[in-house]
C-alpha cells in the first residue's frame, strides 16, 4: 500500500505495485551504509596513497583485482545474453534481457570503479589511450572495457528512459526509441568487445612467462587462458543472471520471470561450464605435460602449499564445475528450483574460485629458488571498497526494479507469490 | 526566442562536438598529467653547480677517503677515493648515507641545559667555573687528532685527566701492551703480508678494521679460490658473514674460543710445530675437544693446517688473552705478518703525537677515580652515545644527534659530518703510520661547535685544533719521511716546502710513512694467561660514534631482511 | 655501434655487507620512509641471502645482489604495460623505466620474475632539509608509480655530455660506473659491455661457473652471476624439489 505523505507512486510504471517507500528506504538504508564506508575507505586510498591497502611489492595485485575479474566474469551475462537474443534469436529469454543489461552495466560501472583506485595515479588513466601498447593485454582489456561500458551505457539509457515519468518528455521517448533500434548493434558489438576483453583478461595471466603457474601455451598470440576465460565467463554469467532473479523474486515475493527462462538459461549455462571444464582439463593436461617440462619445472611445487593443494583444484573442477553442469542440464534437478538455483550458485563460485586461484595463488608462490611461499591479507580499506561496489550494485539494482521496467509482466499470469 | 529543450540538447551537442576539436579539453588531460608529475610536496633536489670534492669521513676512527659530489655548496653524494691506499676505495654501508646525517630529525641544534634551551655563553661560563672547582675529565672517542691535543693541553693547564675510549680492535690489542708494555694504541696487525689469519670471531669481512683494507685484500687473493693465497679460518658460532665466505668454518660455541686456543697451542707444542717452547697452556687437549665440540683430530688438523703456510696470525675480538697467547706460541708477535709495531723511532715526538692513537701515558676510561671524584665531565661527540660516566659530576656532553633519554646536564650541538676541519689519525690495528687532513665541505649550522674550539673559547691562550695541524704537517715535512698518497704517489723528499705538503693534504691525501722495522717488540709471557669464563665480545657498531644512523640504513635493516637491527631484533617482516 | 651494458657478479666475493644497497639508494633519490617493511620498501638494489638448506657445520650460505635483470629477449616488463612507460633502449640495452608515464598498475611487477621492480606505496618525503642532500641528476619520484634498477642512467648521461662537451663520440668508460659497482668493497660486481668481446665483462659472462637467474625462461638477464660452489649455481632455476623442506601452514 503506498503511504500518502511519501508517495513516489508517480515514478512508479503503471498496473505495477511496489512495496511502500518506507519499507524501499529502509531495505536500501544499510546497503547505503555499506556504500558509505567504502566510500570513506576509497576516499583514504585516494588521498593517502595506496599504503592503505595491505598490497606489497610481491603482491602487487590484491583483493581489488580478483575483484575485478570475478565481477567482470560473472557480468558476462549481460552480452551472452544480448547475443543469444538478438544475435541467436532465442527469443525466450527477452523477459531476462533488461535485468541483464542492469546487472551488466552495474559489474562493469563496478570494476571501472575500482581499477580507478587500484591505479596508483589514476589522473594519468588516459595514458592508455594516448600511448597504447598493442602488446599488453592490459591495454586490450582497458580500450574494450570502457568501451563496452559505453555499450552498456546505450543499452541501459533506454530503459532508464521507459521511466514513466521521462516517457512524458517527447524527446526523451524519441531518443529511447531510436535507441531501441541501434540495440541488436549494440548486442553485436558487445559480443565482440566482450569476447575480446573476456579473454584478454585470462590473456593477462596467460602471458607471464615469469609465473610458469600461469603460463600457458596457446593459439598464435592468444594464451589457452584467453578462451578459457570467454568459456567460464559465459558460463557462469547466465547462472549469476538466475541467481540476481530469483533473489529479486524471493525479496520481492513476485514471480518475475516464467520458471522455464531460469531453467532455458541453466542449461545453456551447464552445458557451457561442461565444455568449459573438459577444456581446462585438456589445457591442465597439455600445461602438466609440454609446457612446464619444456621450463624444467616441477608442477607438483606450485602445490605443497596450504590451502592451494590439489583440493582445491579438485573443488574447482569437480565439485564447482562438474556437478553444477550436471545439476543445470539434468531434467530432473533442473526442474526444481532448488537444485536449478544451488547449481548455479556452485556455477558461480567455481569461477570465483579459478579467479581467485589465478590471482592469488600465482603471486603466493615463489619464482625464484631461494623465494619463499608468501601470505596476503586484505586491509580494510580494500574490503571495505570491494563492500561499497556490492551496495552500489544492490542499491542500482532496487532503483531499476523499482522505478524501471526491468520485467515486463507476463499477460495473464498471476504475479504474486505470496503477500506484500 | 523561447529556448526549448530541443535547443538546449542541440546546442549542448554542437558544443562538446567543438570542443572536441579545439586544444582545449587535450591541453586540460596534459596539464592533469604534469600536475601529477611536479606535486608541490615532492622535494626536488638542489640546483646548482657541482663540484667534486675530497676529504675524510670521522663518523668512526678509521677514517676512509671520502670523494665527496656538491651541488651548491651541499654535500649530494659520496664515493670512496680509490687511489687512497687505507680504504683503497671503499667506505661502509653507512657510511654511504652519511652525506644525509647532517638534516637527521635528531640533529641537534642548541645548548640544552637540563631540560631547557640555554647559550654557547652559559655553557662556557658554567664550564669555566666548575674547571676552576675542581679537577675536570676530558673523554674523548677518537684520540690522535688535533682536538685531541686541545683536550691534553686544558686538562694540564687546569687539572684534572684525559681518558679514552677505545675501540674494538685497540681493545683486542690491550693483552699484547700488558706483556710487552708497548700501548695498544701503537700496535697493528700486518695483514698484508699474512697468508694464514686464524679469527676467533672477529668480523674480518664485515666491519672490522678500516673498510676496503682487508676486503680488499682478501678478494684479490681468496676470494673464491680453490687454492687461496691468503687462508681465512674463522671460529665462530654460529655463521656469520665472514664465516660464510672463509676458507675455513670452525664452528665452536659462544665462549669457547680460549679452549680451541689452548687446544692448539697444546698441539704446536707438543708436536713441535712451532720453535716456541711455551707458554703450556694448563688445559689438556681432551678437555678442550670437549669443550669445543670438536673432536681432538680435528684440533690436531687444525693445528697442523694453520701453521702448514705463515706467515700466520690469530685475531681476536675481545680482549681474551688466550688467543694473545696463542700468536705468541705461533711466534706472531713483532714479526712479518703478525702483530707489529708502527715504527717509533724514525720520527720526532711531535711527529710521534701527530700519527700516534694516543700518547703513550693515556689510559682507557674505566670507573676510575678520577672520573667519580671529577668536578665536571666532558665528553667529547666521538664517544659511543651510550657511555655514561659513572659519577655525580656536572657532565657536558658534545654530540652532533641526540641519541635519545640523555641525563646529562649540559647536552652541546656540535658539528656533525664534514662540518669541522680535523685531522685524521692512524686507523686502528693498521700496521703503518698514516696522517690525512679532513677539511670541512657542507655549510656548518651556526649554533655548532666542536670542544676543542670550546676549549679555546675558554681558554684563549691554548693553541687552536688548525694551528696544530699546521704545526704537525711542519712537523711531517721536516722528518723528511713518508710518502703522499693523492692522484700519485709523491716521496715527501721530493716536495719542496711545507705548502706543497699542506696542498696536498688539504685535497684528500694521505701521508703514510715507510714501512717500519721488524723485530723491535717483544712479548714475554711465562704462564698461560687464566680466563675467568667467557668474555663478552665487543659491541662492533660503536665504532660508528654517531648515536643516529644514516636515514638510508634502513635499506638494510627495516626494508629488507638482510641485516638485524642494530638492537639485536629481527627487522625481518615477511 | 650500440652497447649492451650489464653485470658480472662475483658471489663468492660477495659478503652481503649491503654497501651496494645503501649507495644504490643515496645514487638514486631514494627514499626512506619510516613505516616501509621488507615487503613495502623501496630496494632498487636488493643483497638476499641464501643457503644450502642445511643445518649445523655443513650450513652454507651466500648473499646473491638482485636488481633489474635488464632482460635482452621477450622482457617481461616492457610487452605487459600497457602505455609504454617501459622499454629496451636500443643503444644501450637498459630496461628503461619513465616514472612520468607509469600510471601504477603495477602489472610489470607482477610479470617480473625477479621482484625486480618496486612501487612508491607512499609519496617520497625527507625531514626538512634534507632534500639538499639529493642527488641534482635524478628525478625524485611521486607516490603510486613503479620504479626500479636503471643501471644509474643519469651518470651515463654526465658521461655522455662530458665527452660531448671534449668533442669526443663515445664515452670513456671510466666515466660510467654505476653505484653499486662503484660502492662494492670486494670488487664483486663488475660493469661493462656485454656485445665488446674485448670487455672483460664478456669474457667473464662466457666463462665457466656463470650462470644467470631463471635461464630456463628465457628472458635472456644481462646480469650475470659467477660461483666456484656448485649449490650457488644450483639456485639458478627453481630445482625439481628434491631438497625443498615441505612449507607448513
Amino acid at each position: 500500500m503506498a503511504n500518502s505523505a511519501f508517495a513516489d507512486t508517480r515514478w512508479i510504471a503503471r498496473g505495477v505495485e511496489r512495496t511502500s517507500l518506507t519499507r524501499f528506504v529502509f531495505w536500501l538504508a544499510p546497503w547505503a551504509v555499506l556504500l558509505g564506508v567504502g566510500v570513506y575507505a576509497a576516499g583514504l586510498c585516494l588521498y593517502y596513497g595506496l599504503n592503505q591497502t595491505n598490497m606489497d611489492n610481491r603482491f602487487a595485485f590484491g583483493l581489488w583485482i580478483f575483484l575485478d575479474l570475478g565481477i567482470i566474469a560473472l557480468g558476462a551475462g549481460a552480452f551472452f545474453t544480448g547475443f543469444l537474443v538478438y544475435i541467436m534469436k532465442r527469443a525466450e529469454l527477452k523477459p531476462i534481457l533488461n535485468s541483464a543489461v542492469v546487472v551488466g552495466f552495474i559489474c562493469y560501472s563496478g570494476a571501472v570503479a575500482i581499477l580507478v583506485l587500484d591505479v596508483g595515479q589514476p589522473l594519468r588513466a588516459w595514458f592508455t589511450f594516448w600511448h597504447p601498447n598493442p602488446h599488453s593485454m592490459l591495454t586490450e582489456v582497458t580500450f574494450c572495457i570502457t568501451c563496452y561500458l559505453l555499450v552498456l551505457g546505450l543499452e541501459y539509457l533506454p530503459i532508464l528512459l521507459r521511466n514513466r515519468q521521462l516517457r512524458k518528455l517527447p524527446s526523451f521517448l524519441v531518443f529511447e526509441h531510436q535507441l531501441h533500434k541501434l540495440v541488436p548493434v549494440l548486442a553485436g558489438v558487445g559480443t565482440l568487445l566482450s569476447f575480446f576483453h573476456q579473454g584478454s583478461l585470462g590473456g593477462l595471466y596467460g602471458v607471464l612467462r615469469g609465473r610458469p603457474f600461469a603460463f600457458r601455451g596457446g593459439f598464435l598470440i592468444w594464451p589457452s587462458t584467453f578462451f578459457l576465460f570467454i568459456l567460464s565467463a559465459i558460463a557462469s554469467g547466465p547462472s549469476f543472471l538466475m541467481l540476481v532473479t530469483a533473489a529479486t523474486e524471493k525479496l520481492t515475493g513476485r514471480r518475475l520471470v516464467p520458471q522455464e527462462v531460469l531453467r532455458r538459461l541453466g542449461f545453456i549455462s551447464g552445458v557451457l561450464l561442461a565444455i568449459y571444464v573438459a577444456a581446462k582439463s585438456v589445457d591442465t593436461l597439455v600445461w602438466l605435460n609440454i609446457t612446464l617440462p619444456r621450463l624444467e619445472v616441477a608442477p607438483w611445487l606450485f602445490y605443497i602449499h596450504k590451502p592451494f593443494g590439489v583440493p582445491l583444484v579438485f573443488t574447482e573442477m569437480v565439485i564447482l564445475g562438474l556437478l553444477p553442469a550436471f545439476l543445470l542440464t539434468y531434467r530432473r534437478s533442473a526442474a526444481r528450483r532448488g537444485w536449478l538455483l544451488g547449481g548455479a550458485a556452485l556455477a558461480c563460485a567455481g569461477v570465483l574460485l579459478n579467479r581467485f586461484r589465478l590471482t592469488v595463488q600465482t603471486l603466493a608462490l615463489p619464482t625464484l629458488a631461494f623465494d619463499e611461499f608468501l601470505h596476503y591479507m586484505p586491509s580494510w580499506q580494500e574490503v571495505a571498497s570491494f563492500g561499497a561496489v556490492v551496495a552500489y550494485g544492490v542499491i542500482i539494482y532496487s532503483l531499476s526494479y523499482r522505478y524501471l521496467p526491468l520485467f515486463a509482466p507476463p499477460k495473464g499470469e498471476d504475479t504474486h507469490v505470496s503477500g506484500d | 526566442m523561447k529556448l526549448t529543450r530541443r535547443d538546449l540538447l542541440v546546442w549542448s551537442a554542437g558544443a562538446t562536438a567543438g570542443l572536441i576539436v579545439t586544444p582545449v579539453p587535450w591541453k586540460l588531460l596534459d596539464d592533469v598529467s604534469i600536475w601529477t608529475q611536479n606535486w608541490k610536496w615532492i622535494p626536488q633536489p638542489t640546483r646548482g653547480p657541482v663540484e667534486v670534492k675530497q676529504s675524510f669521513c670521522t663518523l668512526c676512527p678509521k677514517g676512509c677517503g671520502m670523494r665527496v659530489r656538491m651541488a651548491a655548496g651541499w654535500p649530494v653524494g659520496v664515493s670512496g677515493v680509490s687511489s687512497n691506499p687505507i680504504n683503497r676505495g671503499a667506505l661502509c654501508p653507512l657510511g654511504f648515507g652519511a652525506h644525509q646525517l647532517n638534516w637527521h630529525p635528531q640533529r641537534l641544534r642548541a645548548v640544552r641545559h637540563r631540560a631547557t634551551t640555554s647559550s654557547w655563553g652559559e655553557a662556557r661560563a658554567a664550564f669555566a667555573k666548575a674547571s676552576g672547582e675542581g679537577p675536570i675529565v676530558i673523554v674523548d672517542g677518537q684520540p690522535g687528532r688535533a682536538a685531541s691535543s686541545v683536550f691534553q693541553a686544558f686538562v694540564q693547564k687546569r687539572g684534572g685527566s684525559y681518558r679514552v675510549v677505545p675501540g674494538a680492535e685497540n681493545q683486542a690489542l690491550a693483552p699484547y701492551e700488558n706483556w710487552s708494555g708497548v700501548p695498544a694504541s701503537t700496535l697493528g696487525y700486518d695483514l698484508e703480508n699474512a697468508q694464514t689469519m686464524v679469527s676467533f670471531g672477529a668480523p674480518l669481512l664485515d666491519g672490522w678494521v678500516t673498510p676496503g683494507r682487508f676486503t680488499r685484500l682478501w678478494a684479490e687473493r681468496a676470494a673464491g679460490m680453490a687454492e687461496p693465497q691468503l687462508r681465512l679460518i674463522q671460529v665462530e658460532s654460529p655463521l656469520s658473514r665472514t664465516a660464510a665466505r672463509a676458507w675455513r668454518w670452525v664452528p665452536v660455541p659462544d665462549g669457547a674460543e680460549a679452549a680451541l686456543a689452548a687446544g692448539l697451542a697444546r698441539v704446536l707444542l707438543d708436536e713441535r710445530l712451532v720453535p716456541a717452547h711455551g707458554p703450556v697452556p694448563s688445559l689438556t687437549l681432551a678437555d678442550a675437544a670437549a669443550q669445543t665440540g670438536l673432536g681432538i683430530n680435528a684440533i690436531q688438523d687444525l693445528a697442523r693446517t694453520i701453521v702448514s703456510r705463515p706467515p700466520v696470525v690469530a685475531i681476536a675480538n675481545d680482549q681474551n688473552p688466550a688467543i694473545a697467547a696463542l700468536n705468541v706460541v705461533l711466534g706472531a708477535v713483532g714479526v712479518r705478518g703478525g702483530i707489529v709495531t708502527r715504527s717509533r723511532h724514525t720520527l720526532s715526538a711531535q711527529s710521534v703525537q701527530a700519527v700516534r692513537a694516543a700518547p703513550s701515558h693515556v689510559s682507557y676510561v674505566s670507573t676510575g677515580a678520577d672520573i667519580i671524584s671529577a668536578r665536571a665531565v666532558l665528553i667529547d661527540s666521538t664517544v659511543p652515545w651510550d657511555f655514561t660516566p659513572p659519577t655525580d659530576a656536572e657532565v657536558f656532553h658534545f654530540a652532533a644527534w641526540d641519541g635519545g633519554s640523555s641525563k646529562v646536564d649540559w647536552l652541546l650541538p656540535a658539528p656533525g659530518f664534514l662540518e669541522e676541519l680535523t685531522d685524521v689519525p692512524t686507523a686502528p690495528a693498521s700496521a703503518i703510520d698514516t696522517y690525512a687532513v679532513a677539511p670541512a665541505l657542507a655549510k656548518a649550522p651556526p649554533e655548532g661547535q666542536g670542544a676543542a674550539q670550546f676549549l679555546v673559547g675558554i681558554d684563549p691562550h691554548l693553541i687552536p685544533a688548525e694551528k696544530i695541524i699546521h704545526t704537525r704537517c711542519e712537523g711531517l715535512f721536516r722528518e723528511r719521511v713518508g710518502t703522499v698518497h693523492g692522484q700519485e704517489a709523491t716521496p715527501v723528499t721530493t716536495l719542496a716546502s711545507v705548502q706543497q705538503l699542506e696542498e696536498r693534504l688539504w685535497e684528500g691525501a694521505v701521508w703514510v710513512n715507510d714501512p717500519p722495522r721488524s723485530g723491535d717488540f717483544r712479548c714475554e709471557l711465562s704462564e698461560w694467561p687464566k680466563t675467568a669464563g667467557p668474555v663478552p665480545p665487543v659491541n662492533r657498531l660503536p665504532t660508528w660514534l654517531a648515536p643516529v644512523l644514516p636515514p638510508l640504513a634502513s635499506k638494510l635493516y627495516q626494508e629488507s631482511g638482510l641485516r638485524e637491527s642494530p638492537e639485536g631484533e629481527n627487522g625481518r617482516k615477511a | 655501434m650500440s652497447t649492451r651494458y650489464g653485470m658480472v657478479i662475483d658471489l663468492d666475493r660477495c659478503t652481503g655487507c649491503g654497501a651496494c644497497m645503501v649507495a644504490c639508494a643515496a645514487e638514486n633519490n631514494v627514499p626512506a620512509i619510516p613505516q616501509a617493511t621488507a615487503r613495502t620498501g623501496l630496494t632498487p638494489m636488493l643483497v638476499r641471502k641464501v643457503s644450502n638448506g642445511v643445518e649445523g657445520g655443513a650450513r652454507r650460505e651466500a648473499f646473491i645482489p638482485i636488481m633489474c635483470m635488464h632482460c635482452e629477449h621477450e622482457t617481461p616488463c616492457v610487452s605487459v604495460c600497457p602505455q609504454q612507460a617501459v622499454e629496451v633502449d636500443k643503444a644501450t640495452g637498459i630496461v628503461m623505466q619513465m616514472p612520468q608515464r607509469c600510471l601504477g598498475c603495477r602489472y610489470c611487477m607482477t610479470a617480473c620474475p625477479y621482484h625486480a621492480r618496486y612501487f612508491n606505496w607512499w609519496d617520497p618525503s625527507w625531514p626538512a632539509g634534507m632534500e639538499k642532500s639529493l642527488n641534482p641528476g635524478v628525478a625524485v619520484r611521486m607516490r603510486g608509480v613503479v620504479e626500479k634498477c636503471n643501471m644509474c642512467h643519469a651518470r651515463l648521461h654526465s658521461a655522455e655530455e662530458k665527452a660531448a662537451a671534449a668533442g669526443k663520440r663515445e664515452i670513456d668508460p671510466a666515466d660510467y660506473v654505476p653505484a653499486c659497482v662503484e660502492a662494492c668493497p670486494t670488487a664483486a660486481i663488475r660493469f661493462g659491455d656485454l656485445a665488446d668481446q674485448h670487455d672483460p665483462v664478456f669474457r667473464e659472462a662466457h666463462s665457466a661457473d656463470t650462470f644467470r637467474l631463471l635461464s630456463l625462461l628465457g628472458t635472456e638477464p644481462k646480469i650475470y652471476y659467477q660461483s666456484k660452489e656448485a649449490w650457488v649455481r644450483a639456485l639458478a632455476d627453481p630445482d625439481s624439489g628434491a631438497h625443498l623442506e615441505v612449507e607448513h601452514g
